[in-house]
């Protein structure tokens, strides 16, 4: 009876001792380290937008050592992989901040992730900048303890959009993966079209997992009489569905990805067929782009992974400053303080100001590109844009 | 025949007519259909891209079901074998490149070595794991695949990450009409398809080897007091088995993106086409994999928002042939 009263009082004292927020977690560790950990997707569908976060951080990281760390604690690092699973990285995050006891944390890839996340990291009170999230809805729930720092979902199109009107297109089908991030730049889509009287004939998401035939689904466009095909995607689904439009001989005057195109491997694995392909980007390695620090990231990225570094790696490494320097005015490692700091904080990085409003977005501007001659070449807006767009796209036959 | 069971075969043939209408139905009452010309060519174009597809899950559903057919084991590695070929494939393709050789290597012409290689997988899989446990309960093999399938993800993610791949291959169309048009690499898979599974089905009809199959499959204790040394067999029949898989991954690298988790999916394809078309039949699971196909497509073209859908048409299918015909539209009756 005494054992099994002492059990009930042992779990109750541990749930509470859990649930209890706002503890400044480093002056309990009792080296000299400070603990930087996050859960990403190292494997699974979202591994490579990821894998150039993780390339960032850790490279943001090994410099910072070498500068004397964070008020002069060495940063350890504990990077685990979500497997791009939710349910995973809820789990993970739920350990990092309990058992870990991380100083920092830094957030997932995805929206839809790090939304759920959010829950995790609110009810322990600890704060962090949502690098790889950009659905507004996450900061319209109330949150206090997340910050956005990249363009949001609803904007991914926006510049498309401007050059579809531009070059005549009347009616678009606005096609996605059917998960929160996809959905947010869908929406977004189809204001931007009302707003500039385009018609929407087909808006469809698809199935998560299954992500292989689009044959029906760019038919079912093209029956509609689409002119141009924005499609709200990563990767694997952009690169099958613009391989499929040229298998079925399907001619449009645009089609513009979110994510996929702003990926090296999309015009290096599709090679012509990548080309006038439209994409969005929060950042892009040109140093007319003039923020501070590009120069000397570009290089070291260069150097230490062979290529340059794209808009994940960038809006990755302007997270980290952000982060440091707010360790830095804070003074501290006290999750409460630091969120104070975070809300307030203006710091100029490699991708722009950030200085987030009061519900915690930043006013950062995005890109679109264009996959010209194999290279990613910025088209809009007009005062930043490298070249002329390439549009309307050529049909399959005359390439 | 039976009264039942005639009934029962009506009743999925009533199902499925109903199943291919539904698509339709619902396109008609949400107006998502044109009657006009060119969206009559939009649907020939779909259903021709449907069979096609179904012509690549055939290929790794006939090799699911002999596995099924003659050992009773249900192999829930299947998807991670059909990926794995695709790797195998995928590495064969870049070889020259990486080793600085310019030479151009056709990712069919990999199946002369990826064949053979998934063969002797199978094979090992057989004779190490599974033999020791072929009939017993039918858990006990289930449960090892799972553990072979999750093996195999994680040693394939192991060497090639989790990044996603594709072969360019044939990237052009066919016009079959002005508005009527196949990816050639959808042509030619739908003929490799075609080519490998009927020379497995006449194998298995005419060669003695492939008689021993059957007549295993058929009763493994009357084989063995003939003669037979059932073990081989199963041996064989599992890194036959294994080579389809391995053949349909080479299939799904041409035409579509992979990496070491879509296997998951094709074993779902899978699982859906043999219970469809009987498990353990041979052309059952052919004409289960083209139904399935065509019928993902329509739903894809036809339905709002249907691409979100697909997934339906395999789980729909499985679990209302187990309830109204569980031995499928060819398969032997049980008991």
């Amino acid at each position: 009876m005494i054992v099994k009263s002492m059990q009930v009082l042992i779990t109750v004292l541990a749930v509470a001792g859990m649930l209890l927020p706002g503890t400044a977690w480093a002056e309990h560790r009792g080296d000299d380290t400070v603990l930087v950990g996050g859960a990403l997707a190292r494997t699974g569908r979202y591994a490579e937008p990821a894998g150039r976060f993780y390339n960032s951080i850790t490279m943001y990281v090994d410099q910072l050592n070498a500068r004397g760390g964070l008020l002069g604690h060495k940063v350890v690092l504990r990077l685990l992989d979500d497997k791009s699973d939710k349910q995973t990285s809820i789990k993970l995050f739920e350990k990092l901040i309990t058992s870990d006891k991380v100083d920092i944390i830094l957030g997932p890839y995805s929206s839809g992730i790090t939304d759920a996340v959010a829950n995790v990291t609110e009810r322990y009170k600890m704060p962090f900048i949502a690098h790889g999230a950009a659905s507004s809805v996450i900061w319209q729930r109330g949150r206090k303890y997340i910050f956005n720092i990249i363009d949001i979902a609803e904007n991914y199109q926006k510049g498309a959009m401007h050059l579809a009107k531009e070059i005549g297109v009347k009616r678009i089908a606005i096609i996605g993966e059917d998960s929160l991030f996809p959905r947010m730049s869908r929406k977004g889509a189809e204001m931007w079209a009302k707003r500039l009287g385009i018609e929407v004939v087909l808006a469809e998401n698809y199935a998560t997992r299954k992500q292989g035939d689009y044959t029906a689904l760019l038919q079912k466009a093209k029956s509609r009489r689409a002119q141009a095909i924005f499609s709200n995607s990563y990767f694997a689904d952009a690169s099958a569905q613009i391989r499929q439009m040229r298998e079925l001989g399907i001619n449009m005057m645009m089609f513009a990805s979110t994510v996929g195109p702003g990926l090296p491997r999309f015009a290096k694995d599709l090679g012509p067929t990548a080309e006038y392909v439209l994409g969005f980007s929060q950042w892009e390695p040109v140093m007319a782009l003039g923020h501070p620090g590009m120069g000397k990231f570009i290089a070291d990225y260069k150097a230490r992974y062979g290529g340059k570094p794209n808009y994940h790696a960038g809006q990755t490494w302007a997270m980290m400053q952000v982060v440091e320097s707010t360790v830095i005015k804070t003074g501290s490692f006290d999750n409460v303080k630091m969120r104070d700091t975070f809300a307030t904080i203006k710091v100029r990085t490699i991708i722009g100001t950030y200085k987030v409003n009061d519900i915690g977005i930043n006013n950062h501007d995005g890109l679109t590109f264009q996959i010209q001659d194999g290279q990613r070449v910025i088209i809009w807006p007009p005062r930043l844009a490298q070249a002329k767009p390439r549009l309307p796209m050529p049909k399959w036959s005359d390439r | 025949m039976e009264k039942s069971e005639v009934r029962s075969i009506y009743l999925l043939a009533g199902f499925l007519v109903f199943a291919y209408a539904l698509p339709f139905a619902v396109g008609v009452w949400t107006d998502s259909i044109f009657y006009d010309r060119q969206w009559l060519a939009d649907l020939a174009t779909v259903a021709l891209s449907g069979l096609m597809q179904g012509g690549v899950y055939a290929m790794f559903a006939v090799g699911l079901t002999l596995i099924f057919g003659v050992m009773r084991v249900i192999n829930v590695a299947h998807g991670e074998l059909v990926v794995l070929g695709a790797y195998l494939t995928w590495v064969m393709f870049n070889m020259p490149e990486w080793l600085g050789i310019d030479v151009y290597v056709d990712p069919l012409l990999s199946m002369v070595v990826s064949l053979p290689l998934a063969f002797l997988l199978g094979y090992g899989i057989q004779k190490l794991l599974l033999n020791a446990v072929v009939g017993g309960p039918e858990l006990t093999p289930l449960l090892i695949t799972f553990g072979i399938g999750i093996s195999l993800v994680n040693i394939v993610e192991w060497i090639f990450t989790t990044d996603y791949h594709t072969i360019p291959y044939e990237p052009d169309a066919i016009h079959l009409t002005a508005s009527i048009a196949v990816g050639k690499n959808k042509v030619i898979s739908f003929g490799m398809a075609f080519l490998i599974s009927m020379s497995v089905y006449i194998f298995l009809k005419v060669a003695r080897l492939g008689k021993a199959i059957r007549a295993t499959a058929q009763n493994a204790d009357v084989a063995m007091v003939c003669g037979i040394n059932i073990y081989s067999i199963y041996m064989i029949t599992f890194g036959l088995g294994a080579a389809l898989a391995a053949a349909g991954g080479t299939l799904v690298s041409i035409q579509f993106g992979f990496n070491p988790e879509t296997g998951l999916q094709y074993t779902v394809v899978a699982f859906a086409i043999i219970i469809l078309g009987g498990r353990g039949n041979f052309i059952g699971a052919l004409i289960g994999a083209l139904m399935l196909g065509v019928i993902e497509n329509l739903i894809a073209f036809m339905v709002p928002n249907g691409s979100a859908m697909v997934e339906i048409a395999a789980y729909g299918l499985m679990i209302c042939t187990l309830l109204i015909r569980p031995r499928g539209l060819m398969g032997a009756k049980e008991g």
